[in-house]
């Protein structure tokens, strides 16, 4: 719009100097905004270099930036070697039937809270409260809790705990989506004899499941990224991806490149899926804490 | 009329029947273990020594807040690490911000890809700079090195100043991509007119700035700046993999020295005073957030 403005008024000396500026503005815009990408995207790129060097490469000066000869053999060797293939699917398949659970489970309650203002403005301020809570203080007693039921190193008791970590969060969100909904559609469902639950699994859910996934996505990478409770609560067999990361850092400063490096490429890809997924949501989600259980 | 009565009964248990199953989970797995952590730590329960323990009253309180050291050492730490960190992310987010609202191409992606590190796990973000910092085989010196920059290879890590400044760069960088999402969101909920009419008017950049921008953005820059400090208190997992507490305990932080009372030397009453310390520091900051969005609500009545 301004361009058009300058472009209606006669080009004067002045205008033309102040379009120079601008143009000049611009190109730094650009530079800054090149150097802020290099900063926070070039650890990225060491990582995936470095997961595909030969371990030659590791140790050659100057450093080899772009490995000539890329092989997928850390990947293999972290698979094979370091179990990884079964740490990843522990990943997975904690993020995903936490995430499950703490949709269906938050649901209901995010509509009590729309629809009825249940708990009024108190239960709000107390699932906001619960966000900021330092996690250290609930693994303390859920430690000597898990130990006394021998239910550390379990599965089951793993999803329980990052269904519940992630409640407040869902809920949060879900009762957002669902204050945009309009009651009439719900209302009309429930007039041609639809109880109230099945209107909201039949006529509700489908409508908002934009946001439900939104929140299904902030719940799979929020235990997907959990790491106080995974290296207190898991055992060989149950580890995470998180916890197994932590296992390379043994040989000091200088550790064991390959596998560890292709542990963390494979450690942040939900996050690059998430960044641009979730965008219009980013601010809303980690803000709320969706990212950190 | 009795119809009317039937459904103002089903009106009322509908709403606790459709709420509890949160509820109930909350109460059961947070609210309950917080109750019995806070009732431990009134006690002298030490698995180190054995299951039996008996009551102690605030013995355990006092020896946090007041003769521990090391504790009273990591509040410190804590604080030097938030510091230099919640004023880098501040003015690098609000640097960045309002260079990404100054683009008009590809401001979506550029954004999405500058967001990426805030959605990584502190633990990948630590183990990326640690392979970063690297004595031999890391960028940074390798880097440094190349460029004639660094003569020898540097120990990011042997010194506390130093490692306090890793640490921070790391969180810096971990973190500055949600300030930026913040306060972007922020610029881009200023008016437009504000600026044209303060153009037309002969105002300068720098005038805008100060007189438009600052002002407008000030809530959003201190909510931003709330919760990166109530979650700068917990910080542990970058901690955990990048110095582990060290130098000497130079990077220890409350949340870090809570974990090694508890599961490294099993003082568990005692890992469950500090917590309730540490809880009782957030309540304070969290106080401090509710009662700025309420004073913020006010003003946009």
């Amino acid at each position: 719009m301004a361009i058009a403005l300058a472009r209606s008024v006669v080009v004067t000396q002045r205008a033309k100097r102040h379009r120079l500026w601008r143009r000049v503005g611009h190109g730094l815009t650009y530079l800054g905004l090149a150097v802020a990408l290099v900063f926070f995207l070039g650890p990225f790129f060491w990582i995936v270099t470095t997961s595909l060097k030969g371990n030659e490469d590791f140790f050659a000066f100057p450093p080899v930036w772009i490995p000539l000869e890329p092989s997928l053999k850390h990947y293999a060797a972290l698979f094979t070697r370091s179990s990884g293939a079964r740490y990843f699917t522990n990943s997975m398949v904690l993020s995903t039937l936490s995430m499950v659970a703490a949709l269906v489970v938050s649901l209901p309650t995010a509509y009590s809270i729309a629809r009825w203002r249940f708990g009024g403005g108190l239960l709000s301020i107390f699932l906001l409260a619960l966000r900021m809570l330092p996690a250290i203080a609930l693994i303390i007693p859920i430690y000597i809790v898990y130990k006394l039921l021998g239910v550390t190193n379990n599965y089951l008791a793993l999803i329980v705990i990052y269904t519940v970590l992630y409640l407040p969060f869902a809920v949060w969100l879900l009762v957002g989506f669902l204050r945009d909904f309009p009651v009439e559609i719900e209302e009309a469902a429930m007039i041609d004899g639809c109880s109230r639950l099945r209107a909201l699994v039949q006529v509700v859910v489908p409508i908002i499941a934009p946001g439900m996934a939104v929140v299904a996505l902030f719940a799979f990478i929020a235990t997907w990224n959990e790491f106080l409770f995974a290296i207190v609560l898991t055992g060989i067999e149950t580890k995470t991806m998180m916890v197994l990361v932590t296992s390379f850092t043994s040989g000091g400063t200088d550790m064991f490149y390959g596998e560890a490096s292709a542990s963390v490429v494979l450690g942040v890809l939900p996050a690059f899926a998430v960044a641009f997924m979730l965008q219009r949501y980013l601010v809303k989600g980690l803000a709320l804490g969706g990212t950190r259980g | 009329m009795r119809m009317l009565g039937l459904t103002m009964k089903r009106k009322q248990w509908e709403p606790v029947a459709f709420a509890s199953p949160s509820l109930l989970l909350i109460a059961l797995v947070i609210v309950f273990p917080l109750a019995y952590s806070f009732y431990l730590s009134f006690q002298n329960f030490d698995l180190s020594v054995g299951p039996d323990y008996e009551f102690v009253g605030g013995k355990n309180y006092g020896e946090a807040i007041f003769r521990d050291p090391r504790f009273l050492g990591s509040v410190w730490n804590t604080a030097v690490i938030i510091a230099p960190s919640l004023v880098l992310e501040l003015l690098l987010g609000l640097g960045i911000a309002m260079l990404l609202s100054r683009v008009l191409h590809g401001r979506p992606i550029i954004t999405a890809l500058l967001a990426i590190p805030a959605m990584v796990s502190p633990v990948m973000a630590a183990m990326a700079w640690r392979m970063m910092y690297g004595v031999k085989y890391g960028a940074i010196n390798n880097l440094g090195r190349q460029l004639g920059i660094l003569d020898v290879y540097f120990d990011w890590f042997s010194s506390p100043f130093v490692s306090i400044l890793a640490v921070v760069l790391v969180d810096v960088w971990h973190n500055t991509p949600f300030m930026m999402l913040v306060l972007l969101a922020g610029l881009q909920s200023i008016p437009t007119e504000l600026y044209e009419a303060a153009r037309a008017d002969g105002a300068s950049a720098w005038q805008r700035f100060w007189s438009i921008t600052l002002p407008l953005l000030k809530f959003t820059m201190a909510v931003g700046v709330m919760i990166r400090l109530i979650d700068l208190t917990k910080l542990f997992g970058l901690i955990f993999v990048l110095t582990f507490g060290g130098p000497g305990g130079s990077t220890e932080t409350v949340a870090f020295t809570t974990y090694l009372m508890g599961f490294k030397d099993f003082r568990m009453s005692y890992a469950a005073a500090l917590s309730y310390v540490i809880v009782g520091g957030v309540l304070v900051l969290t106080l401090v957030f509710f009662w700025m969005q309420r004073v913020r609500e006010a003003r946009a009545a």
